[in-house]
């Protein structure tokens, strides 16, 4: 147990002399929030406003607003073009403020952006788009004046029919800084070294070939933030994700592309990925027009062609090829925690409780609501148990057999925001990965042409040098460390609402949730 | 046999369940992995205890959970039976779970209608807890000898019309009815299952718990019980808790027992297509249903063996095509009618059956049409004959060496190994042991394949004991002697060339005074490295022998090479050699290699096969303290050797000798490592660079994902080698591979650094001569969906056709391919002895390169390209690779 309480991974104990010499020197990042505007001089915004020819400039809008809509720059004979998006709507009505109805020209008109209709999908609803930008705008949730609706979408399935019956008062009184959110995940007492991170999340599997090579380190350098972990995905390790190589989890796929000894003896975790949520038992393949040179090069193949895993592996068509296959990367890397990424077939609960005995330390289930715009459509959603019956039948199966506090349950799968984490861990998942919500803290608009090479029209699931550029390292990063701040106030607010201590306490507690399928109650609303 | 009786047999059996309310499953009881199998048969009655090298051998492949063994053939008087009695009594073996049931169930099924000759307990061990192997306490078990009596036989054929079924046919379906009534009240319909049948045939026994597989003899004290047909299952079920062995294999149908690696897919559709044929499983596993569904083709529908076996593992695509017509329109009828029940996924069989009417057992072993499972065959000829069937080699190794420490007519190393190709038209994924006594009352052994074809076995003297023959034909040639000294010091290829051009003539006596000879000359620090390179070349080349078989030889040269690194001087010794002798015992002596160390000998011998204590680890230690050379011998399955030393390890070796692991050579960057012999599966994934060489064959999924390295191999690799391969892994595979071979190989350009596999499709014959195999490939499936590097394959016939390529082209063979492949025709003769020439040579005339080999290259495909890739950008974006 000594070994295993052990808090600092001491590489130089375990790695060979020959990996320590290949290791970098790791970069600090620090969590700090700032506010990170948009990239775009005109974000989208809920609401719209319209200035009309009668007005005279008088500047009045400008003086009024306490948000900086309005802005009339020195030298400039007109007003710029409304900041729309920092604008709280019709709610500014009650303010005493409202430009619109202060204007004395009544110049002005509020209406609601036509564009919402177009933005985003049932599952990312053009309120949760906006929610989450402007939380990695803000590092904060956002104002309640904002009216976003933003904690379920309207799927009408899933993590949107689910909701927390918090009572009227906590029976705990408790305060922000009791709260713990940091989870283990090393429950196995097998010597490799304990480690723990901050929050219950960790970023996904996306190889540089599905997203740009900034977005990825954008993500590695939140998860460095947050003291919490990014995943390669399976397309190779760059060079410059190295200077954070103690928040990196590197993907053993069925592909194997980019996979060395080198690779796997620079982390702490290693995942085996069987399968994606989104596309259980089509493998994963990368488009040729997303091959540029530099990611065949990386990747060891023939630009322009586009590049197929397997699925399954071709080595494991059984649990104890599993164990095999699991052996030999604890052989090769002696400091590493295994994660078992599977999707959720009906026996899911099985394959669970079979990972473990062959010796993982997290099992990782996806989910079928995630998934990008690579994933085929009709896979997505459609294929395998829905995650919030998976995580259920997971947890469940796993304290019959006696061994849930062995080992770490990880979900995924179209976990969109705050409410949706904390839902998971209640249902019973130790912690969540999250994948298309950094994405869209990056400016993501849902737009599902991320199969494309040169689709992306934000440059952040691309692969084309020129489309990339568009995505700075540092705004990037802060975005994301923006979004993961906002995320885990509200988080924390969830717990002493439901005066709970740690969100290890809270996990399980179907109790406190409700689904609207399966009860009468109103709808208890945030 | 005819529809008439069919439909009785079926009808009786509607009746039956409906009485029984037995139901079609909707799922599986639990899930099952993969597991480890082993089956043997030999022509002497073996004991039971020799089934405990290879089921520990394979612990890894199980987990304690639940382990099987079954055995056929016994010897009467030690069942304390008659010789009539133990051939024609059903032997029914019942496991009480709950022993108070015993006088119940007895009353209930066994007494009113059986005459018995025989009832006994098996004796067990007072404490279970014992054996730590065990982890629960294994069921009572009680023997039945028992025949049907004759007036309830009577009224039995009465009642369901069977009067067209022969009194014993009619009699064997009374015990499998009367078996699944007794399963369904003792077992099936409780929640607390109290008693089963484990097995109801003749002359056949099937014993399992929950534990390992070899806790079985020692607590039901049967070490001795010997028997001709062994086979053993180590299980891997996914749910934690197990009380009751009732799910492990081997399951039994009549005369039958089979156990499984594997898993279903499609298990539900198999149980429907029984359950229409009034077949209801009861102890709701795939292996279950697998056996009823062996036991309906053969005793209901009478198939032969090679239709059963086409409708479990059908043959298909250019193998189909292959076929003659009349086998086509028969095959095609069988799996029009069979396809609803033909298992689906990953899955290997070995069967085992008596077949009292012919007087004859058989073992054999079918894989799926995929080869998704690792499966492994071997024939060992001789006075005493063995077959063997398991899902790694070196389990066979193991079981031969156990046995032929008891018997010494008995080789450790077999004259055959080989794999089946699954649904193919060369072997139809199966092979069969027949074991029945021939004119002389003798029993004897043979082998065929699916289609009756008999496995070729080399010629040459039978030996009864080696041993013996060494000893009595004891000479004391001094010229042998002297002649090794005198050529000794004019190096290794000198002597090696004096022992080869003297072999032929030798007598096995002469052939170990030699290697005892240049054994006794390693004590000599100065020739300790001649010494071992003799020897090795011995063991791995391919010569001519006389009249002598080569796996005499092979013994005789591995045991003075095991004797000569036993002898080497310890980690704590002060002798002079530049070789330091390190084992399990003296691990902890491991420390940095003072001067003039050069090389580390490791023996693995009680090394576990992976973990801490692996040996794998012990090298992986002592390549950080400073050692460059190691050589592993002893092994017997260890896995991952060579793995885990990272980057830049140019100058490390690694010899291995004897049965060698899965994953050796995975991930290595850099150093060399040799296999003096077969090895495993999953052998090199993701291997980066360096160089590996294995004289003899490979198992599956060879390369998986390679990057690099230059990679020879003497024999054949199994099924889907190279697999995903990128980079730039050069890759010689003398012999062939079975099917998938570089499907998706994505090796850049061979004209610009990128990867290539050389397909040579030649085999060695007895007097260590090359010959062309019947097919460079036989596969259905070569270069499939590649868009890189190329293939070469010596196909001077043009027996490959487009139909077997599914993306790639034949292209012509240049001098520019030539140049690029000559150098690694050149290693390969260097480290094989494989000549260009003879390559080149077609029929006894030396042809063109481009008249021998032939060159596939992608083809672009449509579905992997895009529309246009333009040149990148540079940017300062792009990561520096």
């Amino acid at each position: 147990m000594a070994d295993s309480l052990v808090q600092e991974n001491k590489p130089k104990q375990i790695l060979p002399e020959n990996t320590i010499n290949t290791l970098v020197p790791q970069v600090e990042v620090p969590r700090v929030i700032k506010t990170a505007p948009p990239r775009y001089r005109n974000e989208i915004a809920k609401y719209i406003i319209r200035r009309s020819s009668e007005c005279t400039l008088c500047g009045k809008c400008a003086q009024v607003c306490p948000y900086g809509v309005h802005v009339l720059k020195p030298g400039y004979k007109n007003f710029a073009a409304p900041r729309q998006h920092v604008c709280i709507g019709p709610s500014c009505q009650q303010t005493g403020h409202y430009c619109v109805d202060l204007c004395p020209q009544k110049a002005l008109k509020m209406v609601e952006n036509p564009m919402l209709k177009c933005l985003g999908d049932y599952r990312w609803t053009p309120d949760m788009l906006l929610a989450t930008w402007k939380m990695a705008e803000t590092g904060a949730p956002p104002l309640p004046e904002y009216g976003y609706d933003y904690h379920t979408g309207a799927s009408g399935g899933g993590f949107d029919r689910l909701r927390f019956k918090f009572p009227d008062k906590p029976e705990v009184e408790l305060t922000e800084d009791e709260i713990d959110t940091s989870i283990e995940l090393n429950h196995r007492d097998d010597g490799r070294p304990q480690i723990k991170i901050d929050v219950p999340w960790y970023g996904g599997g996306m190889s540089f070939g599905s997203v740009s090579n900034i977005t990825q380190l954008s993500k590695a350098r939140a998860a460095t933030a947050f003291n919490t972990f990014t995943c390669t995905g399976e397309g190779g390790y760059m060079e410059r994700m190295r200077p954070y190589d103690e928040h990196v989890i590197t993907q053993v796929a069925t592909g194997l592309f980019g996979v060395r000894e080198e690779t796997i003896q620079r982390v702490r975790i290693v995942e085996f990925k069987y399968a994606q949520g989104a596309k259980p038992g089509l493998g994963g393949h990368l488009l040729a027009d997303k091959v540029t040179p530099t990611v065949a090069k990386m990747r060891e193949t023939v630009t322009g062609i586009s590049l197929f895993s397997p699925f399954p592996f071709h080595s494991v068509y059984s649990i104890e090829d599993h164990k095999k296959h699991m052996d030999w990367i604890k052989h090769v890397n002696r400091r590493a925690l295994i994660s078992t990424k599977v999707s959720t077939p009906a026996d899911v609960d099985m394959v669970a409780v079979g990972s473990y005995s062959a010796g993982t330390h997290i099992v990782h289930l996806d989910g079928g609501y995630g998934g990008t715009g690579a994933a085929p459509d009709i896979a997505k959603k459609n294929i395998a148990m829905p995650i919030e019956y998976a995580i259920v039948k997971v947890h469940r199966f796993l304290e019959q057999e006696g061994i849930r506090d062995k080992v770490t349950l990880i979900c995924s799968g179209g976990l969109r925001t705050s409410h949706d984490i904390a839902k998971a861990i209640a249902l019973g998942a130790d912690g969540v990965v999250i994948g298309t919500a950094e994405l869209v803290a990056l400016g993501c608009l849902r737009c599902a042409r991320c199969e494309s090479g040169r689709g992306c029209p934000r440059g952040i699931a691309t692969t084309d040098p020129e489309l990339s550029e568009m995505v700075n390292l540092d705004w990037g990063t802060q975005r994301i460390i923006n979004l993961y701040s906002a995320w885990r106030k509200e988080l924390v607010d969830i717990l002493i609402r439901f005066g709970i201590r740690s969100v290890r306490e809270f996990r399980g507690r179907t109790d406190l949730l409700t689904h609207l399928d399966y009860t009468n109650d109103v709808e208890h609303h945030q | 046999m005819n529809r008439q009786m069919i439909e009785k047999l079926l009808l009786s059996r509607q009746n039956l369940n409906s009485g029984l309310g037995l139901a079609m499953p909707t799922t599986k009881g639990e899930e099952e992995g993969g597991c480890g199998v082993v089956g043997f048969c030999c022509t002497e009655p073996v004991a039971a205890r020799h089934i405990h090298e290879p089921s520990k051998q394979m612990h890894n492949r199980g987990n304690g959970k639940g382990g099987g063994i079954a055995a056929l053939g016994f010897v009467p008087e030690q069942l304390g039976v008659s010789r009539d009695v133990l051939d024609n009594y059903y032997m029914v073996h019942v496991a009480f779970l709950d022993t108070g049931v015993r006088a119940e169930l007895e009353r209930k099924y066994i007494t009113p209608y059986f005459d018995m000759a025989s009832s006994r307990q098996l004796e067990t061990l007072d404490d279970w807890t014992s054996i730590p192997a065990l982890e629960a306490k294994p069921p009572d078990v009680w023997c039945y000898f028992v025949r049907v009596k004759p007036q309830i036989l009577d009224a039995f054929i009465t009642k369901n019309g069977f009067s067209l079924l022969s009194r014993d046919e009619a009699e064997d379906e009374f015990l499998s009815q009367q078996s699944i009534k007794l399963n369904q009240e003792f077992y099936a319909s409780l929640g607390d299952k109290k008693a089963f049948v484990m097995s109801y045939g003749k002359n056949i026994m099937i014993l399992k718990v929950v534990g390992y597989a070899e806790a079985i003899t020692e607590y039901y004290k049967i070490d001795d019980l010997r028997a001709h047909i062994w086979i053993a299952h180590q299980r891997f079920p996914t749910k934690g808790r197990v009380w009751h062995p009732g799910g492990a294999h081997p399951f039994g149908a009549m005369n039958t027992a089979l156990v499984h690696n594997g898993d279903f897919a499609n298990y539900h559709s198999v149980s429907e297509y029984l359950a229409q044929r009034h077949i209801y499983p009861q102890f709701l596993t795939d292996t279950e249903v697998a056996v009823q569904l062996f036991d309906l083709l053969d005793r209901t529908y009478h198939y032969p063996l090679e239709y059963i076996i086409e409708s479990l593992a059908p043959t298909s695509e250019l193998d189909f095509d292959r076929l003659p017509k009349e086998k086509q329109r028969i095959y095609r009828a069988i799996q029009a009618t069979q396809i609803h029940s033909s298992p689906d996924g990953p899955w290997f069989f070995i069967i085992a059956r008596n077949l009292p009417e012919e007087k004859k057992f058989q073992l054999m072993g079918i894989t799926d049409t995929a080869m998704l499972r690792p499966q492994v065959f071997a024939f060992n000829d001789g006075e005493v004959q063995v077959g063997l069937i398991c899902s790694e080699k070196q389990a066979i190794d193991a079981t031969l060496l156990s046995m032929s420490r008891e018997d010494s007519r008995i080789c450790p190393i077999a004259d055959r190994y080989w794999n089946a190709r699954g649904g193919s038209h060369t072997d139809g994924g199966s092979f069969i042991f027949n074991l029945e006594k021939n004119a002389a009352g003798k029993m004897r052994l043979t082998c065929a394949d699916k289609f009756g074809v008999p496995v070729q076995l080399p010629a040459g003297t039978e030996v009864s004991s080696l041993s013996e023959e060494i000893k009595m034909a004891h000479s004391d040639n001094n010229n042998i002697e002297n002649s090794i000294r005198q050529l000794f010091d004019a190096g290794s290829h000198i002597v090696y060339e004096y022992m080869l051009n003297s072999l032929p003539a030798w007598s096995f006596s002469e052939v170990s005074l030699a290697c005892e000879t240049i054994r006794s000359l390693a004590k000599d620090p100065d020739k300790t490295a001649t010494a071992i390179e003799v020897l090795t070349w011995l063991n791995d080349r391919r010569y001519a022998s006389g009249t002598k078989k080569r796996k005499h030889i092979l013994q005789i040269v591995r045991e003075a090479l095991h004797q000569l690194f036993d002898g080497l001087p310890g980690l704590a010794e002060s002798t002079a050699s530049a070789y330091r002798l390190i084992g399990y015992a003296s691990r902890e002596l491991l420390r940095e290699p003072l001067n003039g160390e050069t090389t580390l000998v490791i023996d693995t011998k009680g090394f576990s096969p992976e973990g801490n204590d692996c040996d794998a680890t012990l090298l992986m230690d002592a390549y950080f303290k400073g050692w460059r050379r190691f050589i592993s011998f002893n092994c017997a399955g260890q896995r991952f050797t060579g793995c885990g030393l990272g980057p830049e390890t140019h100058d490390v070796t690694i010899d291995v000798y004897d049965s060698s692991g899965d994953y050796l050579a995975s991930g290595i960057d850099g150093l060399t490592v040799t296999v003096h012999g077969n090895a495993q599966d999953q052998l090199g994934q993701i291997i980066k660079a360096g160089k590996l060489v294995i004289h003899g064959d490979t198992g599956q999924t060879f390369l998986y994902g390679a990057k690099g390295g230059s990679i020879y191999v003497m024999g054949n690799a199994a099924g889907r080698p190279l697999i995903n391969s990128v980079g730039k892994p050069r890759v010689v595979i003398n012999g062939t591979c079975l099917d998938f071979l570089a499907e998706s190989f994505m090796a850049g350009d061979v004209f610009n650094g990128g990867g290539f596999v050389i397909l040579n499709g030649v085999a060695f014959d007895d007097e260590g001569r090359l010959v062309p195999l019947r097919e460079p490939y036989p596969g259905s499936n070569l270069f499939s969906l590649a868009s890189g590097g190329a293939l070469y394959i010596r196909d001077p016939g043009n027996r490959v056709v487009k139909q077997q390529l599914n993306g790639g082209q034949f292209m012509p063979l240049t001098g520019e391919d030539w140049d690029i492949i000559l150098p690694y025709l050149q290693e390969n003769e260097r480290l094989f002895g494989i000549k260009v020439d003879d390559l080149l040579t077609v029929d006894g005339t030396k042809r063109t390169p481009a008249e021998v080999y032939r060159k596939i290259a992608p083809t672009q495909l449509a579905a992997l390209s895009s529309k246009k890739v333009e040149p990148e950008k540079q940017s300062a974006l792009v990561a520096d690779e």
